[in-house]
């Protein structure tokens, strides 16, 4: 493949909701998702100063619909969003989708069919449509969650043969860190904690994270008075030896939206447009890894697809998000990218490198763990961070200098590894 | 490419053969890997050119963790929380499965783990509505 943008791509505007609950969270309490979804996109488009009558195509994201019972985003959307009459599809590649939709909008106006595309993901993981109700929902309990959420993994043979997300995904990939790198447990229970309290301050400094305490009040509110005691307590049980519930996801509801257009004519909109460099998407069925869990094969191939579409290099990063449904996971694919040292991250956690003023700054709006994960829009709300860093907009939690390179790294389950490049205009 | 005319889906026949402690496999005619479970098409080279194939079951444990405490499926909710592992099998696919003869607590992963890589070999479980390959730890 010839793995070039013919013409210069830019993202011109951005929008995220507030990541959390549908039914209890104050910022996103009874939106229904057709509004949760226009407050993403009006963001999106209020930034790049368009309506929705000024985009060509809309790219509408959502991975479950047992829980949406939107097909056909797009065409229900319509209304919602001033697009009617637009070209749009309804796609999904899971936790990449918004990502996806990026690089799908950006080869579009790249080859010249398109000027400007509206991208945007909705998903609930929390609730569902209750009794066909148009505007009312029920919680989903834990199990019919990873049931739906699970139809995304090999329904053939793993699903049905015990696969377990928190196995594959978290406790062997850090047997395998471990056994590698000659980490015993004890430091990698002290790593990944370390990891944790970086992601949930960045949570707390974030008004829109799922999550905003931080594992120092979380403790107290416990009655403990270290938050490393919090950490090993009954509060953080292990989900799958060495590995624990910390270190995990958080489901949540939300929606993210972008606006793509032309390079040339992006710098006539509201805010500062920021390039797509580039992009790399490779997909494999399980298992995800061969003997080695820290290495993966698709990621390799995302990775290298992305560096060699934007021409950079590993030390030109700036900030780093990778997907981290699993630390340990998003920390072997920080590693894989040439960010952190092979075998370091862990120390790179445990020194503060990995915080939002450290030398090595990742995730920076809080990760899956603290901002959230809301399926299709999650790779959007990656985006959005990455794009307020760069812009020297990202509030408390700003990097003390604005990256001039970003790289968001975004698993679409199961598994989608989808890299994209950032750089300024 | 089979013929598939009279022939179970390459699905049903992987579980049919697992209920007999049968593990099915196809082989690649062209690069001469397998793929496992069975497809219709090889995994490695992307040629239709397979045929069915049988594995021993012998493999090597290389890692060991465990399930969540709540099932994430109704089949297993009379199993978990239960060992998982990542298995090398002597033939060369890796595989990821269900584990005998090891309780899933820390100090016996711990164990495990610090033994290093050991042999298993793969058996059927009869849950209540399919057949469900394990490994057994062989000790
Ligand atoms: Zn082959």
């Amino acid at each position: 493949m010839r793995n070039q943008l013919n013409e210069r791509v830019a993202i011109s505007g951005v929008g995220c909701t507030h990541f959390g609950d549908l039914m209890e969270t104050p910022a996103i309490k009874d939106m229904s998702l057709q509004e949760l979804t226009a407050a993403a996109v009006k963001e999106a488009l209020d930034d790049a100063g368009l309506s929705g009558q000024d985009v060509d195509a809309v790219f509408a994201g959502n991975a479950m619909v047992h829980s949406s019972q939107l097909p056909a985003t797009y065409s229900q959307m319509s209304k919602w969003t001033g697009t009617q009459f637009k070209a749009g599809v309804h796609f999904e590649a899971q936790c990449s989708t918004t990502n996806v939709g990026l690089a799908m909008a950006a080869t579009a106006i790249a080859a010249g069919v398109y000027d400007t595309v509206l991208v945007f993901g909705v998903e609930s993981t929390r609730s569902k449509v209750k009794d066909y109700s148009p505007y009312e929902r029920e919680p989903i309990s834990h199990q019919q969650s990873w049931l739906w959420t699970d139809m995304a993994v090999n329904q053939a043979y793993g699903v049905p043969q015990g696969y377990d997300i928190f196995s594959s995904y978290n406790g062997l990939v850090a047997l395998g860190y471990c056994r590698k790198h000659g980490i015993s447990i004890e430091d990698f229970d002290r790593g990944m904690f370390e990891l944790c309290r970086t992601r949930r301050l960045h949570g707390s400094m974030n008004p829109k994270a799922n999550i905003q305490e931080t594992m120092e009040d979380a403790a107290k509110r416990k009655g403990l008075s270290d938050a490393f005691e919090y950490w090993q307590s009954e509060n953080n049980p292990f989900v799958a030896w060495p590995s624990r519930l910390l270190s995990l996801v958080t489901t949540a509801d939300g929606a993210s939206a972008m606006v793509l257009t032309r390079a040339d004519t992006a710098k006539s909109g509201r805010s500062q447009p920021v390039e797509v460099k580039g992009f790399g998407i490779s997909a494999s069925d399980l298992p995800w890894y061969g003997e080695d869990p820290t290495i993966w094969k698709n990621d390799e191939r995302a990775v290298e697809d992305a560096m060699d579409m934007s021409g950079i290099k590993a030390g030109d990063i700036g900030y780093l998000h990778t997907h981290d449904c699993s630390h340990i996971s998003s920390l072997c694919t920080a590693e894989l990218i040439g960010y952190l040292e092979p075998g370091k991250a862990l120390d790179a956690a445990r020194e503060g490198r990995l915080r939002f003023d450290g030398d090595r700054p990742m995730s920076t709006h809080g990760g899956r763990h603290a901002f959230g994960h809301a399926w299709a829009a999650s790779a959007g709300s990656d985006t959005y961070e990455a794009v307020l860093q760069m812009r020297g907009k990202a509030g408390k939690r700003q990097m003390p200098k604005p990256p001039e390179v970003s790289v968001i790294h975004t698993h679409g389950y199961a598994m989608i590894g989808t890299v994209i490049v950032l750089g300024g205009m | 490419m089979q013929a598939t005319s009279g022939k179970p889906n390459k699905i049903r026949w992987y579980y049919e053969g697992l209920s007999k402690g049968v593990f099915r496999a196809s082989k690649c005619s062209d690069c001469g890997k397998f793929t496992f479970p069975p497809t219709g098409c090889c995994e490695h080279c992307g040629s239709w050119n397979v045929e069915d194939a049988e594995l021993s079951g012998k493999g090597t444990l290389l890692f060991a963790t465990h399930s969540g405490s709540d099932a994430s499926h109704p089949r297993f909710e009379k199993a978990a929380p239960f060992v998982y592992g990542h298995i090398r099998l002597e033939e060369g696919p890796i595989a990821q499965a269900i584990i005998q003869g090891a309780e899933p607590t820390p100090e016996d992963l711990k164990a495990l783990y610090e033994k290093g890589p050991v042999p298993v070999q793969a058996v059927t479980l009869q849950m209540d509505d399919l057949p469900v390959i394990a490994f057994k730890l062989q000790d």
